[in-house]
């Protein structure tokens, strides 16, 4: 799976802090860090971005460049941050994101076209997230018809089902897992991304990884392409390079429903089989569900 | 060839917790069925009926719902033995004057109230502190201690001071009620963590139990989700019996304080609703109402 590393997110303190006082080294510490722990593309989380958008989107792109060849998936809902990070690219960049929004459909995906990019185009519309399956395909269907019609080909979308907390809505977790796995039959070509950490928001920081790792296992079996994903967690870039291949058999039992024996596993694999289950739906959440 | 309705059974089952001790005895919870679903297995235990005393004069209460106990609500022990005239199935003791916001009466004062009120009724006794995370570890860890062996149900525990009570609790041979804000995954935390200090027969569910017209509906979808997982989906840390604290909810409402008969309205009302939920304990405050639920339990309304 194509990991995009998170960590230059400007909801991080580290990063407002370093965007705001144009801190090149500690930016360049966190695109470096992420390049050797094995990212293949950076996101560079800009948020709304409300001051000097352009000088920002530039500088910020700039800044990483300078110490890395790696490709930028570029994310901000700022058009104007957007297009002047995207100018910059020197390798053909991500754009993160476009949606079913109006908004969204006449500034961002038009950027897409311009500059030639790849582009993340979520099932979000001006109605929000779509509660279920069937409304995440009627609602990406529409939107992927829209951007073939700017021009921009199935091969350069990814096509984002947004994932939900399963702390706030436990549901959610599995509508996406089933949207990626008939994604490929639906619109033959695009590929898949998630915004992986989103998964774990809200529960307690220390638990957030188990949760992250044991759901990029699940998307992965039913196709997942690429997350976007907290590569400097060492076990995760382990587990999508094939690692632990014992901890991956046991999570594929429980998705496909067998009746796991976890009293004889070592308590770092029981720990994935709650997990699973509880990312399943099988368990009810809560944030002691590693200790029941 | 005759008609033979369809019948649902389910994995998981309730834990029976008993209150009280001896012939004074209440057993609540056990059933593998749905809230009411009676056709469907054996419902153990039906849901009680508890009526609210408090230790600081009925104060604040309006007077047609204070009325019944007008001559009495300055003795608490004789308050208690009236609920149990009136047709309770046990009594639920709130220990309202131990709060620092209010009359702050100290720990061992409520103790040994609680104590006097177990030795002279000849029933089983729900035990609330005020509600003060702090003042509930010494006021309850007092009203544990000095009832050893009564087998009375306290609580309520919160996640900022469950640990302490609970030892308390499971040292003196206590039930225990857990406490959460309306949020059926605290829920279950609070139950997972509370099951390393006690069984789950010695544990029940307080979901929190707003009024009609105030949040009822997050009570009754708690309560309903919360049954459904233990019982159909068989999740061990979620069968507890449930209780529904409500009466006050009901009664601190203008509308309710202001005319008698809105305010029994309010209070049946709610109390129906989140027995349909799945409640095992109502507590109520006025007599009549608790009349009107027992028999809508026993199913002749």
């Amino acid at each position: 799976m194509i990991l995009i590393g998170e960590n230059i997110h400007i909801i991080s303190k580290v990063v407002s802090e370093a965007v705001r006082n144009r801190d090149a080294a500690a930016i360049q510490a966190l695109a470096t860090a992420q390049a050797q722990a094995g990212a293949d593309y950076l996101d560079l989380n800009l948020g709304p971005a409300r001051r000097d958008p352009e000088e920002v989107g530039s500088w910020l792109v700039n800044t990483v460049q300078e110490v890395t060849d790696l490709p930028i998936s570029l994310d901000t809902m700022n058009p104007a941050a957007m297009e002047a990070g995207l100018a910059l690219c020197k390798t053909r960049p991500i754009l993160n994101s476009a949606s079913g929004k109006a908004e969204s459909k006449e500034l961002m995906m038009p950027l897409a076209v311009k500059y030639n990019t790849q582009v993340i185009i979520s099932v979000i519309t001006d109605l929000g997230c779509p509660p279920d399956v069937d409304a995440r395909v009627e609602s990406i269907m529409e939107t992927v018809a829209y951007a073939n019609g700017l021009g921009i080909s199935n091969e350069d979308i990814f096509v984002d089902p947004i994932i939900l907390p399963v702390s706030a809505d436990q549901k959610q977790v599995r509508e996406a897992l089933e949207f990626v796995r008939i994604l490929a039959d639906l619109l033959p070509g695009v590929r898949s991304v998630v915004g992986l950490s989103n998964v774990s928001n809200g529960t307690p920081a220390h638990l957030r990884g188990i949760l992250n790792r044991t759901y990029m296992v699940m998307l992965e079996k039913y196709g997942l392409y690429s997350a976007i994903a907290d590569v400097l967690d060492p076990e995760l870039v382990g587990l999508n390079r094939g690692g632990i291949k014992d901890i991956r058999e046991l999570i594929h039992g429980v998705m496909e429903g067998e009746q796991v024996e976890t009293s004889g596993l070592p308590e770092k694999a029981r720990d994935y089989v709650k997990t699973a289950r509880v990312l399943m739906g099988d368990a009810l959440y809560s944030h002691a569900w590693l200790e029941s | 060839m005759q008609y033979k309705a369809p019948l649902e059974t389910y994995t998981g089952r309730l834990k029976e917790v008993t209150i009280g001790s001896g012939r004074k005895a209440v057993r609540i919870g056990g059933q593998n069925i749905l809230p009411l679903h009676y056709f469907e297995g054996a419902a153990a235990n039906r849901c009680v009926v508890a009526l609210e005393v408090d230790d600081n004069g009925a104060a604040g209460w309006a007077g047609h719902v204070a009325g019944p106990f007008r001559d009495v609500v300055n003795d608490p022990l004789k308050w208690a033995k009236r609920c149990m005239e009136m047709g309770a199935d046990l009594v639920c003791l709130h220990l309202e004057g131990t709060d620092p916001q209010g009359s702050n009466k100290p720990a061992a004062e409520a103790a040994a109230l609680v104590k006097e009120i177990t030795g002279g009724l000849d029933a089983p006794l729900v035990v609330y502190g005020c509600g003060d995370d702090k003042k509930d570890i010494e006021v309850l860890t007092a009203v544990a201690e000095a009832c050893k062996g009564d087998n009375l149900l306290i609580g309520p525990v919160v996640k900022e001071n469950y640990e302490a009570i609970a030892r308390a609790v499971a040292e003196n041979g206590h039930c225990i009620i857990a406490q959460t804000p309306i949020d059926i995954n605290l829920e279950k935390e609070l139950n997972v963590k509370l099951l390393k200090q006690l069984p789950p027969e010695k544990i029940v569910i307080d979901p929190l139990s707003s009024a009609l017209g105030y949040g009822m509906e997050y009570s009754f979808t708690i309560m309903e989700r919360s049954r459904q997982v233990g019982v159909v989906y068989g999740d061990m840390a979620m069968q507890m019996p449930i209780i529904a604290d409500l009466g006050r909810e009901c009664w601190k409402i203008n509308q309710a304080r202001a005319d008698a008969e809105q305010g029994m309205l309010w209070e049946s009302i709610t109390a129906i609703s989140l027995l349909l939920a799945g409640a095992d304990i109502l507590v109520l405050r006025h007599p009549d109402n608790c009349r009107l639920l027992k028999e809508a339990i026993e199913g002749k309304l």
